[in-house]
């Protein structure tokens, strides 16, 4: 085993999940999710609360028994084998590092399991934690360390056996905001470098956004959708997934075809689609989902143009910094939107949407009553 | 707080204070003073008499001691392991609901069980006989050395399993589970990553089985009536045949240095446990 630390890009594993299922007790917890982790490739499983991701990363490590389907790693299934033989390495949550070993025994235990010499671990030890900007740590107790030095202790310990797949289990969560942001890009960085599978999960957006370059969104124990960053941004699948990622405001929509395109109604607003675009579109009772930052305030005797302006009342009124927050009641809705300038609650004014911004969904899949 | 609440916290307590006095403070130094004194005036004859009566008997109680503290420690360590990282939900179900058995069979009990179970022709015997491992000739009765350990062991795994798995069920689990995940068996993620996180609940546990098992009078009297014995057995032979309070007094402060031994042992190493790196 080479005790240097690799510079260039390392082939990481692939892994095929296919059709897994998994229970606790009687609970089933994952409804037969199939996903591909492309060798080097960096995931972020992302998702509520209870939706399934922490319990897919456990099965792929082993330390959640699968109920069905197959976990394929390097064309060999590992689903029915024990974790210490599945080869990937795991960071986890509350770093799990040994409180009873210094930095070196920590880093170097998977070494010493696997019967490398004493001196060669030492090296290797040394070198990581050069990268991990911890140089001099060996002999030191963790438990002396600081959150962020015991996570890129436990990140060291991970890297050490040179794994084809790391495993991430929400490993910034308990580190304060201003560390959680060096060591994500740290841990993009070192996973690129050594080009590693990397398979995060976490339930902070701009994290995985930031982290990933591909997003597997979960919801109740299945995918919801998987891509890019942009296109699970920009395009989402269902209204869970525009919910999920940010378009909050919820907006009851009537779209009613005809001939040249389509008309879109809110309340008493309304504004016409050109037909390309009106395809798309479900026809009937709708719901639109939205980002603060999409609408504009206006005046409510503006002219709409080809946005919807939907009018509506300030209702409330607050500066997070840099523009002003708005509750707006508009079409029997509160909907939040940001503006650079200041009005006076109370003020009636015109909410402007441009309808090629909106995320919109038959009512019958949005799950809320339009 | 106010003079008068200190009195009467003092009032309060008052009650407790005597019993501790009467019962176990006033015994304790009238032992000493007997055991250290002749005719009004400091001796160390009692302990002369006991060395010269007994010394075999102290190394025996200690080795009897030791030996049942370490094989304890042994079977409570596979048991709260087992429960803590066992996968087989029945063996872990079963063993869950029978280990704490023994906690609530008082040893005099435990002592009479064992002499039913380890006799030349006891149930143990009797059982491979029947099973055909063994001819009736060969059956040896364990009701020696060995059955006085095997009943220590067998009353005092319960009660280290107990505080051993209660103290590896309050670890990080993530810490096992990182054990597992960079490639050690269940066994080397006990030894060498859960065990030295709970060394400590052991080593309490054990010291207070040790004390327990010091002071034990019915299973070396029931189990091993032979020669040479425990201790307590002589403290009782002193008292019961000779009136000799003085000996038996010398051989209870000897009792108490091996206690403490076994306590400074433990202090010790919580002392080196806490000191700064």
């Amino acid at each position: 085993m080479p005790t240097d630390m690799p510079n260039g890009p390392r082939s990481g594993a692939s892994i095929a999940v296919r059709d897994l299922k998994v229970a606790y007790g009687g609970t089933r917890v994952l409804h037969g999710v199939s996903l591909d982790f492309e060798p080097g490739s960096f995931t972020a499983l992302l998702g509520s609360s209870g939706c399934g991701k922490t319990t897919l990363l456990r099965a792929l490590s082993g330390f959640v028994p699968v109920e069905g389907g197959s976990i394929i790693v390097g064309g060999r299934d590992v689903a029915s084998l024990p974790p210490e033989k599945r080869g990937m390495a795991m960071v986890f949550q509350s770093y799990a590092l040994w409180p009873h070993m210094s930095v070196l025994q920590n880093i170097g235990y998977g070494l010493k399991l696997r019967g490398v010499p004493k001196p060669q671990i030492a090296a290797k030890v040394g070198a990581l934690l050069s990268m991990l900007g911890l140089s001099g740590y060996e002999d030191r107790k963790v438990t002396a360390r600081s959150g962020g030095q015991r996570q890129r202790v436990a990140l060291g310990r991970a890297l050490a056996i040179d794994p084809g797949i790391l495993l991430l289990d929400e490993p910034l969560s308990n580190l304060d905001a201003k560390i959680r942001m060096v060591m994500r890009h740290e841990i993009r960085a070192i996973q690129q470098r050594l080009g590693l599978t990397a398979v995060h999960v976490t339930h902070d957006r701009e994290e995985a956004m930031t982290m990933a370059d591909r997003l597997v969104i979960m919801q109740a124990g299945r995918v919801a959708q998987v891509g890019t960053p942009e296109e699970v941004y920009d395009r989402p699948a269902s209204a869970f997934v525009a919910n999920f990622m940010g378009a909050e405001n919820v907006l009851p929509l009537h779209v009613a075809r005809a001939e040249g395109g389509a008309s879109v109604t809110a309340g008493t607003a309304m504004a016409r689609l050109a037909p390309e675009a009106a395809q798309a579109l479900p026809a009937g009772e709708a719901i639109a989902y939205f980002r603060d930052d999409v609408a504009r305030l206006d005046a409510s005797d503006a002219a709409a143009g080809g946005d919807l302006l939907v009018p509506g009342t300030i209702a409330a009124r607050a500066y997070p910094g840099g523009v002003y927050r708005y509750r707006i009641e508009a079409a029997g809705r509160q909907i939040t939107v940001d503006d650079a300038d200041r009005h006076e609650l109370g003020t009636t004014i015109g909410l402007r949407i441009p309808l090629q911004r909106l995320h919109i969904f038959p009512a019958s899949e949005a799950g809320i009553a339009a | 707080m106010s003079l008068s609440q200190r009195h009467l916290a003092l009032i309060l307590i008052a009650p407790g204070l005597v019993l501790v006095a009467a019962l176990f403070l006033y015994p304790l130094c009238f032992s000493l003073i007997s055991a250290f004194s002749k005719d009004g005036r400091f001796t160390l004859e009692w302990f002369a008499k006991a060395f010269e009566l007994y010394s075999t008997d102290m190394v025996f109680t200690v080795v009897i001691v030791v030996t049942s503290c370490a094989l304890t420690a042994l079977a409570a360590i596979v048991i709260a392991g087992t429960l803590t990282l066992g996968e087989n939900r029945y063996i872990v179900g079963t063993l869950k609901a029978l280990y704490r058995w023994p906690l609530f069979i008082p040893f005099i009990v435990a002592a009479q069980c064992m002499r039913t179970f380890l006799a030349k022709n006891g149930l143990m015997n009797n059982s491979f006989v029947s099973l055909g491992l063994m001819e009736p000739l060969q059956a040896v009765s364990y009701l020696d050395w060995r059955g006085i350990i095997a009943t220590f062991v067998w009353k005092q795994t319960p009660f280290v399993a107990l505080l051993l798995a209660g103290a590896l069920a309050s670890i990080d689990r993530a810490t096992l589970e990182a054990g597992r995940n960079l490639g050690a068996s269940r066994l080397r993620v006990l030894i060498e990553l859960a065990l030295p996180q709970v060394m400590q609940t052991l080593l309490v546990a054990l010291v207070l089985s040790f004390v327990t098992m010091l002071s034990v009078l019915s299973v070396p009297l029931m189990v091993s009536g032979s020669q040479p014995t425990m201790l307590t057995v002589d403290m009782a032979f002193r008292i019961n045949a000779y009136g000799d309070y003085a000996t038996a007094n010398a051989l209870g402060v000897i009792t108490y240095l091996i206690s403490a031994g076994a306590a400074i042992l433990y202090l010790k190493r919580g002392l080196s446990q806490e000191a700064p790196r």
